[in-house]
Formats: structure tokens, C-alpha cells, sequence
């Protein structure tokens, strides 16, 4: 259990990292209104495009990844563990 | 009962006779009896080093004598490491994250919203308190004592709770489960911590949260707390015995031999 904390925490940290640069370089216009979430800058070249995009693949990798590890591999365990237990009684 | 009588022992005794496991007497038997506390007291703490020589016996998990690593090299490069990730972040966040400059600010208007820094919240909201300053029909609906007088005599009792605290729970507890009630008033002040902060700022959160009105933010500073506090406390006494079954399979079924 301690381990699969572990992989999540390091996978949303990390990627919650790249995200976070990203989106504060290219997304946050300005402090007075939406930050980090803000509008992307109007026709990006290609790096910017690139850098747009892999930080949206950072951001989804951040919440699934601690999802999955946190709660989806840990339900699945139980489930199983359940499930032998019905079978062996 | 025991299969270690002959071995030779530091404290110059055998293997001392202790009750079956099932006589095991409680805190509030050993609290209540007077007479051979002496005795029982070394039941008590032999009982638990007898076990854990058992579990330790029974595991396949090397033994070694080590309390700690050396300074140099283990700590020193460890820390070298550790201090130079956190340099290298802070190198990184610094070159890659735009700089917050404000507006300047002008000296000759005072601002809307007059509040302190940040981490000052808390006390600023204990000093809101006014609505629960009691006034007394005696006095004809007034107040006993001034709204300010009322908010320091207030932030007093709230250090002096956290004054008090360390002498009333003594913290032997080294994780939440092993004392849920404990853990639960943690929660609670921390909650209460966030929501007295919240509340110093109530007309900031009433204006921009839809549904969120000034006194229901009042309300909320203090049910909120009593809210999680119950949750925190059902929580933990429900996961407690298969938290600590696991955490003691875990801690004596150790790495196995090469």
C-alpha cells in the first residue's frame, strides 16, 4: 500500500511539475485574472504548440496517475483479496 | 509457554513467570491495584519484551546492530543530495515561472479591503468574534464586556488552549489510529484554524461564492470543525484493528535472508 502511495505521489508530483512550468510560462497572461488556466497565446509556433500539448498530456497524467494509484489499484486489491476469501469460505 | 529458559539474560535473572496471555491485566486493573504495582508494572513491560523477542524469533529477517549510519560518508552525501534537489527546484521554479509584479500601489488612497498578511488570518478572524459576545438582560441587552476586549480575552483562551494541550495529551501515540480521539481534536483545530481564517475574510468569500452569506459563513467556522472532528474520530476507530495488524505484520515480517 505504502509503495503504490509512493508511485502516485511521484507521478503527480513530477508531472504536476512540468504542468505547472508550462502553464505558468504560456498560460498565465497576467495576476489579475486567470492564472495557470488561462487563455493559450494566439497562433504559437511550433515548440510553443509542442510545449502546450505536453503539458496538457502532464496535467491528465498527473490526476489519473495518482488516481489509478491511489484508488484504483488499491479497490482492485481489496477486490481481489475479497473475492479468495468468498471462495475459500 | 516459553522455549528460551536456559539462556543467559542481562539482567542476571531466568525467564520470569508471567501469567497466561488471557490474564493479561488491563491499564485500568493495573491503574486500580495498589499492592505489588512493583511487580506488575514488570509483568506489564515484560510481557510486551517477551513478544517481541517471540515475533522476532519467528521472522526470517536478519538482525543487525545497527543504530545508525556515520556522518561521513553516509549523512554527508545524503544530505549533499537531498539539499542539492531542493537548490536545483528552487534554481528551476525561479528561471522558468513568470515573476508576480503588481501594480504599484498608491500611497494616497486607502485600499477597499483592509487586511493583513496571509498567515495573520487566524488571529484576525478570533477578533470577529463579536457576534457571539453575550449581552446580559441584566444590563438592559447590553454587553458585558466591549467587542475589542472581547476579541483579545478570546485570542487568550485560544493560546491558551494550545498552552494547555501537551499537558493534557501527553502524545504517546506515535500514528492517528493508535488514538482516535486524540487525532479527532487535532482535526478539529486544524479545521478550525482554516475556518477562523476563512471567516476573517467573510465578506470576501460571501461576495465572490454563490450561496455564501456572512453569517453562514459564521456558521460555518464552527460546525465545519465539529463536522470533520466526528468524521476524523468515526473514521479512525473503524480502520484502527486492521490498520495495526497490518502495520505490525509489516514491521516484524522483514527482509528475507539471501
Amino acid at each position: 500500500m505504502a509503495d503504490e502511495f509512493i508511485k502516485g505521489l511521484a507521478i503527480f508530483s513530477g508531472a504536476g511539475l512540468v504542468w505547472l512550468i508550462i502553464a505558468g510560462w504560456f498560460r498565465t497572461p497576467t495576476f489579475y485574472d486567470a492564472q495557470l488556466f488561462g487563455p493559450s497565446p494566439e497562433d504559437p509556433d511550433l515548440l510553443v504548440e509542442l510545449a502546450l500539448t505536453l503539458a496538457d498530456v502532464m496535467f491528465w497524467t498527473a490526476i489519473l496517475g495518482a488516481l489509478i494509484f491511489w484508488l484504483i489499484i488499491p479497490i482492485g486489491r481489496e477486490a481481489h483479496a475479497y473475492y479468495h476469501e468468498r471462495q475459500e469460505a | 509457554m516459553t522455549d528460551e529458559t536456559d539462556q543467559t539474560r542481562t539482567d542476571g535473572g531466568g525467564q520470569p513467570a508471567l501469567p497466561p496471555d488471557d490474564k493479561t491485566p488491563t491499564w485500568h486493573e493495573r491503574k486500580a491495584r495498589k499492592d505489588g504495582l512493583a511487580r506488575l508494572t514488570y509483568e506489564y513491560f515484560e510481557r510486551g519484551r517477551l513478544e517481541d523477542q517471540r515475533l522476532r524469533q519467528e521472522s526470517d529477517y536478519i538482525e543487525r546492530d545497527v543504530l545508525g549510519f556515520p556522518t561521513w560518508p553516509h549523512e554527508t552525501i545524503r544530505n549533499l543530495s537531498i539539499g542539492s534537489f531542493f537548490v536545483g527546484m528552487i534554481i528551476l521554479l525561479a528561471a522558468t515561472l513568470p515573476p508576480h509584479f503588481g501594480d504599484e500601489g498608491d500611497p494616497s488612497v486607502t485600499p477597499e479591503v483592509i487586511l493583513p498578511d496571509w498567515y495573520l488570518y487566524p488571529a484576525f478572524g478570533v477578533l470577529q468574534l463579536d457576534p457571539i459576545n453575550p449581552s446580559l438582560a441584566l444590563l438592559g441587552g447590553d454587553k458585558l464586556v466591549s467587542d475589542e476586549l472581547y476579541g483579545v480575552v478570546a485570542t487568550g483562551v485560544l493560546v491558551g488552549v494550545l498552552v494547555v494541550y501537551p499537558f493534557v495529551n501527553k502524545g504517546a501515540a506515535r500514528r492517528p489510529v493508535e488514538e482516535p480521539f486524540w487525532a479527532a481534536v487535532g482535526m478539529v483545530g486544524l479545521s478550525f484554524g482554516f475556518t477562523i481564517s476563512v471567516l476573517s475574510i467573510d465578506q470576501l468569500v460571501a461576495d465572490r461564492m454563490t450561496g455564501m452569506t456572512a453569517p453562514l459563513v459564521f456558521d460555518l467556522t464552527f460546525i465545519a470543525p465539529v463536522v470533520i472532528g466526528v468524521v476524523t474520530y468515526a473514521v479512525l476507530r473503524a480502520m484502527r484493528e486492521g490498520y495495526m495488524y497490518e502495520l505490525n505484520r509489516r514491521y516484524y515480517r522483514l527482509r528475507p535472508p539471501r
